[in-house]
């Protein structure tokens, strides 16, 4: 079967857990602890930055991984294409879900970045340093600038370009240069604008603290969560009886780059971490100091998630091939990225906010802030299947077996 | 008393020939020696019932005894043997024994491995091993069967064999 269907059950299987996500995010509206809720609204906010950067990050990365597959020749990727150019289209969302973020900035809406406050800013010769990066105006412009490059300028084009490859007669090589040099180009300018966001996103939720280990461990963090959805859709579409020609050989490349990137986000968070403890200087401790004496299930389930069980998990030849364990481990390493993602956001927006008010010494536990409660969850799971949603859809756009890239049967016959 | 061996041995132009070959040999019951080929070959191992090699489990072994041996060794000297504090750290500071845990991993491992591969291959200073052809080594993939004591028949056979499956070259040697 080349063609996927999306049946209605599956529809109705997702539309409910979307619902399930906006309920949630709806509670989260209304049953929120954190200082000024009423003005803010922090859980609510934190939570759709959480998941909108969480989730947009995998379109970008998937993007990236096209790019990089096809600028170096790799052939092996040519059978899951298609579901990577389904994520990529996904930025489109992204596009929608951050620019709900910029005008919540407008309309001071929330307060995730204290950096907004101009009253703030005005005392503070930190933040007005900073302030030629990080203002409002800034923000607004890369986001949706970059944004709508990446998804307007390069997601759509290729995949526009790999649906037509389709069609033409023969292996067309003309086409498939012309989505080399979009790829070629589209590398550097990822690598520099994806670092911009980072920091206006998650980075510069504590403003007066950065690190510049900070872009690379995020995009690492958004790559194994990529990798990690790339498997768990696959074994999904195994089930349903496509991707035939997907054999074991692609699922244990995919989860040993998911071992091997796994492992070198844990070289980057442990360079981030170590360096900034070993020097001690007060304005970069603060960060690590706070997440791990306050927030100690968010600091070490982090790692026992990302890095120690699937490390030893996935050490074996033997569990790279065998879909339970190598979806199990994926499962685990998504939720693991998201948990990350969770860690960099929340304990930040609670200092802010309690430091704002001049406390000082231990910050409030905050239900929603401290580790993942239900509603969390629900809302995780609301976002995945708006995911899987547009994903599936994109999917029943384009045949499943791009028959006609130069390198399927290089892909088909691959050996790992 | 060194022991010698007849070899009997054909060279295959090209890796596919090889393959369809070391096929042929197993449906016919032959009983092949060895095969060389310039490159590893995709898809021989489990032609010649070769099992998995359990090198990296001596790996993973030689590894963890480094990690220990680091570990350890830096705690002992740093809480009992010679303490010293470093920019007002605690005595015992694992973040910092870490990098160094791991370079010994990794140097543990790497030596570990090697001096395992050449004792069993039974390689090291001063082993002589006789090559069958100079050109396996560059560009021709070899199948090697060992004749002692076999009857002219039994040789005609295999030369029978190589005839079919289109060896370019056949040959005799002692080793």
């Amino acid at each position: 079967m080349n063609q996927f269907t999306f049946e209605g059950r599956e529809k109705s299987v997702l539309i409910g857990g979307m619902v399930l996500g906006v309920v949630c995010l709806a509670l989260s509206f209304f049953m929120d602890a954190s200082p000024h809720s009423g003005e803010y609204h922090s859980r609510f906010w934190t939570n759709f930055l959480h998941n909108a950067v969480f989730f947009t990050g995998i379109a970008f990365v998937s993007l990236f991984a096209i790019c990089a597959a096809i600028t170096a020749y790799a052939g092996w990727y040519a059978v899951i294409k298609r579901i990577w150019e389904a994520y990529s289209m996904f930025l489109v969302v992204g596009l929608v879900m951050m620019g709900i973020i910029v005008a919540g900035l407008w309309g001071h809406m929330h307060h995730i970045y204290h950096w907004a406050d101009a009253e703030a800013v005005a005392a503070d010769p930190v933040l007005l340093g900073k302030s030629g990066f990080l203002n409002k105006t800034s923000y607004t412009i890369m986001t949706l600038g970059f944004l709508s490059v990446w998804y307007f300028l390069f997601a759509r084009p290729i995949r526009k370009m790999s649906i037509m490859e389709d069609k033409a007669g023969t292996a067309d090589y003309a086409i498939h240069r012309k989505i080399k040099i979009y790829a070629a180009t589209f590398m550097p300018i990822a690598a520099f604008s994806s670092c911009a966001v980072i920091w206006l996103w998650t980075m510069s939720i504590e403003p007066h603290w950065y690190s510049t280990m900070y872009a690379w461990y995020t995009t690492a963090s958004w790559l194994v969560s990529a990798l990690a959805l790339t498997l768990l859709t696959i074994i999904y579409l195994k089930s349903r009886g496509f991707l035939e020609d997907v054999t074991e050989e692609h699922v244990h490349d995919l989860g040993k780059l998911l071992f091997a990137f796994s492992v070198f986000w844990t070289y980057l968070w442990f360079s981030q971490f170590m360096l900034i403890w070993y020097a001690n200087v007060g304005e970069e401790t603060t960060y690590f100091k706070t997440r791990r004496d306050e927030y100690p299930v968010l600091f070490y389930g982090n790692l026992i998630m990302n890095f120690g069980l699937p490390f030893f998990i996935l050490m074996r030849n033997s569990t790279k091939r065998k879909f339970g364990t190598v979806g199990f481990a994926a499962l685990l390493v998504l939720f693991g990225h998201w948990w990350d993602f969770f860690y960099m956001i929340k304990p930040g927006v609670i200092k802010e906010l309690s430091h704002a008010d001049g406390a000082h010494g231990l910050l409030p536990s905050v239900a929603g802030f401290d580790y993942p409660h239900l509603i969390e969850l629900g809302i995780f799971i609301g976002f995945l299947s708006l995911f899987f949603y547009f994903v599936f859809n994109q999917l029943t756009k384009a045949s499943l077996r791009p028959e006609r890239d130069p390198y399927y049967a290089e892909s088909i016959h691959h050996h790992s | 008393m060194k022991e010698y061996q007849e070899v009997l041995y054909g060279l295959y132009d090209d890796e596919t020939d090889l393959m369809d070959a070391v096929k042929v040999a197993n449906a016919d019951h032959l009983d092949i020696m060895d095969v060389y080929s310039p490159f590893p070959v995709h898809g021989l191992d489990p032609l010649l019932g070769l099992s998995e090699s359990r090198l990296h489990i001596a790996g993973f072994v030689y590894g963890a005894l480094g990690t220990l041996t680091a570990f350890l060794f830096m705690t002992w000297v740093f809480t009992r043997d010679w303490p010293i504090i470093f920019g007002g750290k605690p005595y015992f500071s694992a973040p910092a024994f870490i990098p160094i845990s791991f370079e010994l991993t990794v140097l543990f491992a790497s030596i570990g491995m090697v001096v395992t591969f050449y004792t069993v291959c039974g390689l090291g200073p001063g082993v002589n091993n006789p090559v069958l052809d100079d050109r396996i080594t560059d560009d021709k993939f070899c199948i090697a069967f060992e004749t002692n004591g076999y009857s002219n028949e039994e040789i005609s056979k295999l030369k029978g064999f190589f005839s079919t499956t289109g060896a370019s070259e056949v040959n005799t040697k002692t080793i």
